[in-house]
């Protein structure tokens, strides 16, 4: 299957010498973009030359399928061999200094978004890093985002809710996050509880009360991290001493005394499995791929999907691609590009050799969406007002790329559609070709999707 | 209407810049670095401003400085860079900082933060669009004005960006027309300099909500006088130089002078200060309203090795400002806190 995830060029050419394929293959787009462009718009980090052929070749819903069944992607994965952190043990990240720890997460979310083959499982996987946001400002996060990102956010992004969730939930840090590892039995602390109800599965209107918040946050009781002064640090463990073992009642269901750490089993169960829940991940998969607000025919149609297949996340996602409003041509470039969006877009268009460079690195943050850098647990906003007053640094990076890179890019391929005649005028009137390059990147059409 | 945060970073003795002459056990703490009668400025019966803070004078004879002589925080660590790690996320273990949860609210602006450095402060972070800059030279404008032009244009139907595009070119606009400002005076020292650059942003309009600069350089553990004279100086003329350049616009801004702990009130054999508790915060400025605030514990009922225990807690200085610049949810800004009124 991975064979046919994203046709053109991936990493691995121009890793073996080949010749990138400026393809002259794409059928020539028409005044609006068409469907195909539509997917590579929501489902990808952007559209490079060759991909739409690609994807028209292959056909839309089977390249959807093999984007869903993709395998491991290794060709990219090598590019990171050398970001010794990514691969470290949650514990073991604490050799590195946390600045370093946080920039190899930075740097590896970025070119994975630039060269992922599996380029639909990068973007939900971000939809999870802001449903399941740490903060690497606090406490012991900063180290221990690397193990977060790839045995949580990542592992997880297109298998099940309910384990992405107790992943989640019994991660050093989200226990660092919020708290839960000084969650005890004497001395509650109802943090996590409550962002869990609230955040992490059922949403504010979930139907929960507070007496729910002190229940789960007994349930949750005795989850602990092992400090930074101790051997084996970072490592998460229950200690049934630090537990209350009585009877709970969490949402109308009693949980029995004595079950210790299965209480949390219990409850992720109970959560995972709630009609609340599908329908606040299916407003949050609707919003990020449909529309936002996401209408609600599709959220509801999706949240079925979640629940028919138990929170099976890749049949979810694919019940969104294929939903009628996702196919809708009334929300195609409706959407604004988040700044990680932005940024691996115009690397991809430029078709980029990058190892994502400090001024990369920098660039994104001054756009808003360094990964792991939102600092209150809700995670970065999806909605569009929350990211153009930043425009100015997505022109900065339009400006810097533009001149740094030598490369004739195709209005056709930029803008996915024919250029509007205010466009073409744009056009015409930036002769040079560096002035051209930078018209295009930061035009309105390219910072939307 | 900006917040213009100066840490004073290395644990600046409050004791050493508005010294309370007026109590007995002073003089007794201090017998060979004490400041004695009749230098500087007497505040009321118990401060005086240190004469190397002379250039603030006229800012507190109209009521436009507030000085609370024994602010801090609860952590007790004694540490700089816990202290300062502390004060910079604005509470025990909370995620982000101060600034930067402050930020996440009301209006975004392409240069909603700065701050003055190679780095941003951790006060900073989460702020959208924060930047670390070294010079307004580096603000120059993505292409030249023409280009600027047909972007500005080719947005103008676009119902997301016709206003964030425009906002862009005025803000070039007003950048450009800094270059052309007539310098107001300003000492020659790197954190003069720093607030010549903030001053710029403001006078700019470009949208600045905060700004950070540092002033480094006080931990005093040995010839407290040798180091801190320079010291004082550069830190009140930056302030005198920064708030007569804003003329009328001080107002609407907040300068907010913060030190991550004070000293230890007894010198040491060194004619120095080792690291103590509460220390010495100034506001000048956005409407504080002048005066010398918040609880003073006196020097009879010292903590810990002999410490000032702090009578008034930042983040509710922090808070007092804040509220002056609109969108404030002190559980977000400071969460876990209970705040206390005060008039700063």
């Amino acid at each position: 299957m991975t064979l046919f995830a994203l046709g053109g060029c991936g990493p691995s050419d121009w890793l073996l010498g080949a010749a990138t394929s400026k393809t002259g293959t794409d059928p020539a787009p028409g005044d609006q973009p068409d469907l195909a462009r539509h997917v590579l718009d929501r489902c990808t980090y952007g559209a490079r030359a060759g991909d739409r052929a690609a994807l028209l070749a292959l056909g839309i819903e089977p390249w959807i399928d093999a984007q869903l069944n993709a395998g491991a992607d290794r060709a990219t994965e090598r590019l990171l061999d050398d970001f010794d952190v990514l691969h470290a043990p949650a514990g073991e990240a604490y050799e590195w200094k946390p600045r370093i720890v946080q920039e190899e997460v930075i740097r590896g979310t970025l070119l994975r978004a630039v060269y992922s083959r599996n380029q639909l499982q990068e973007v939900v996987a971000s939809c999870w890093r802001d449903q399941f946001n740490v903060g690497a400002g606090k406490g012991d996060v900063a180290w221990l985002v690397a193990s977060y990102d790839r045995e949580v956010v990542r592992a997880h992004a297109l298998g099940s809710f309910h384990d992405l969730l107790h992943a989640s939930a019994t991660h050093p840090a989200m226990l660092w996050y919020l708290d839960g590892r000084s969650n005890r039995r004497e001395h509650p602390n109802e943090n996590h509880a409550r962002e869990l109800l609230e955040l992490h599965s059922l949403g504010v209107d979930g139907g929960y009360t507070q007496h729910d918040v002190m229940e789960v946050a007994r349930c949750l009781s005795g989850w602990t991290v092992r400090g930074k002064e101790r051997f084996r640090k970072g490592t998460v463990e229950f200690d049934p001493a630090l537990h209350d073992d009585g009877e709970k009642l969490v949402l109308g269901m009693t949980i029995p005394a004595g079950l210790g750490a299965g209480d949390l089993d219990r409850v992720i169960t109970l959560l995972a499995a709630h009609p609340a829940t599908a329908r606040r991940v299916a407003q949050r998969l609707c919003a990020r791929f449909i529309a936002d607000p996401p209408p609600p025919a599709a959220v509801a149609e999706v949240a079925d999907a979640f629940t028919a297949n138990r929170g099976d996340l890749r049949l979810t996602v694919r019940a969104v691609l294929t939903c009628s409003a996702f196919n809708d041509p009334l929300i195609r470039s409706g959407k604004l590009k988040r700044p990680l969006h932005y940024l691996a877009s115009c690397l991809r268009v430029l078709d980029v050799r990058t190892q994502a460079e400090p001024t990369l690195v920098a660039a994104l943050a001054r756009m808003g969406e360094s990964p792991y850098q939102h600092p209150t647990p809700e995670g970065y906003p999806e909605r569009a007002s929350a990211w153009t007053g930043t425009l100015w640094w997505r022109w900065r990076a339009a400006y810097d790329l533009a001149h740094a890179h030598e490369v004739e890019l195709d209005p056709l391929l930029v803008f996915g559609r024919q250029p509007t005649t205010a466009e073409q005028a744009a056009i015409a009137a930036t002769p040079e070709p560096a002035e051209r390059r930078t018209l295009l990147l930061a035009s309105p059409s390219f910072q939307r999707c | 209407m900006a917040v213009v945060i100066v840490f004073l970073r290395g644990g600046a003795d409050g004791l050493a810049l508005v010294p309370p002459v007026g109590e007995d056990a002073y003089h007794s703490l201090r017998p060979l670095t004490r400041l004695t009668a009749g230098q500087g400025l007497r505040l009321d019966q118990r401060f005086t401003l240190h004469p190397d803070l002379q250039a603030l004078v006229p800012w507190w004879e109209r009521g436009e400085l507030s000085v609370i002589p024994a602010a801090g925080i609860p952590e007790d660590s004694h540490s700089h860079f816990v202290a300062q790690d502390w004060l910079e996320h604005g509470g025990d273990d909370v995620a982000g900082g101060w600034l930067g949860r402050w930020l996440q609210s009301g209006e975004r602006n392409p240069l909603g933060a700065v701050a003055l450095g190679p780095v941003l402060p951790e006060s900073l972070r989460g702020a959208p669009g924060a930047v670390a800059l070294n010079d307004l030279t580096e603000l120059s404008r993505p292409g030249g004005e023409a280009l600027a032009r047909q972007l500005v244009a080719l947005s103008a139907t676009d119902p997301l960006l016709a206003q964030p595009a425009a906002d862009v070119l005025a803000v070039h606009e007003r950048l450009s027309q800094l270059a052309t400002r007539t310098a107001a005076p300003y000492p020659d020292t790197a954190f003069a300099q720093d607030l010549s650059r903030v001053a710029g942003l403001i006078h700019a309009d470009v949208g600045l909500r905060v700004a950070c600069v540092d002033l480094s350089g006080w931990d005093s553990h040995i010839a407290m006088d040798t180091l801190l004279t320079p010291m004082r100086k550069t830190l009140a003329g930056g302030l005198a130089a920064f708030a007569g350049d804003l003329g009328p616009a001080l107002r609407g801004t907040s300068v907010v002078v913060i030190t991550e702990f004070g000293r230890r009130c007894a010198e040491n054999a060194s004619l120095g200060t080792d690291h103590g508790r509460a220390g010495c915060a100034f506001v000048l400025g956005g409407g504080t309203p002048g005066g010398v605030v918040g609880t003073w514990p006196g020097l009879d009922h010292l903590e810990g090795p002999g410490d000032l225990p702090v009578g008034t807690d930042l983040r509710d200085v922090f808070g007092a400002v804040l509220s002056r610049h609109g969108g404030v949810d002190p559980a977000v800004v400071f969460p876990g806190h209970q705040p206390t009124a005060i008039r700063v």
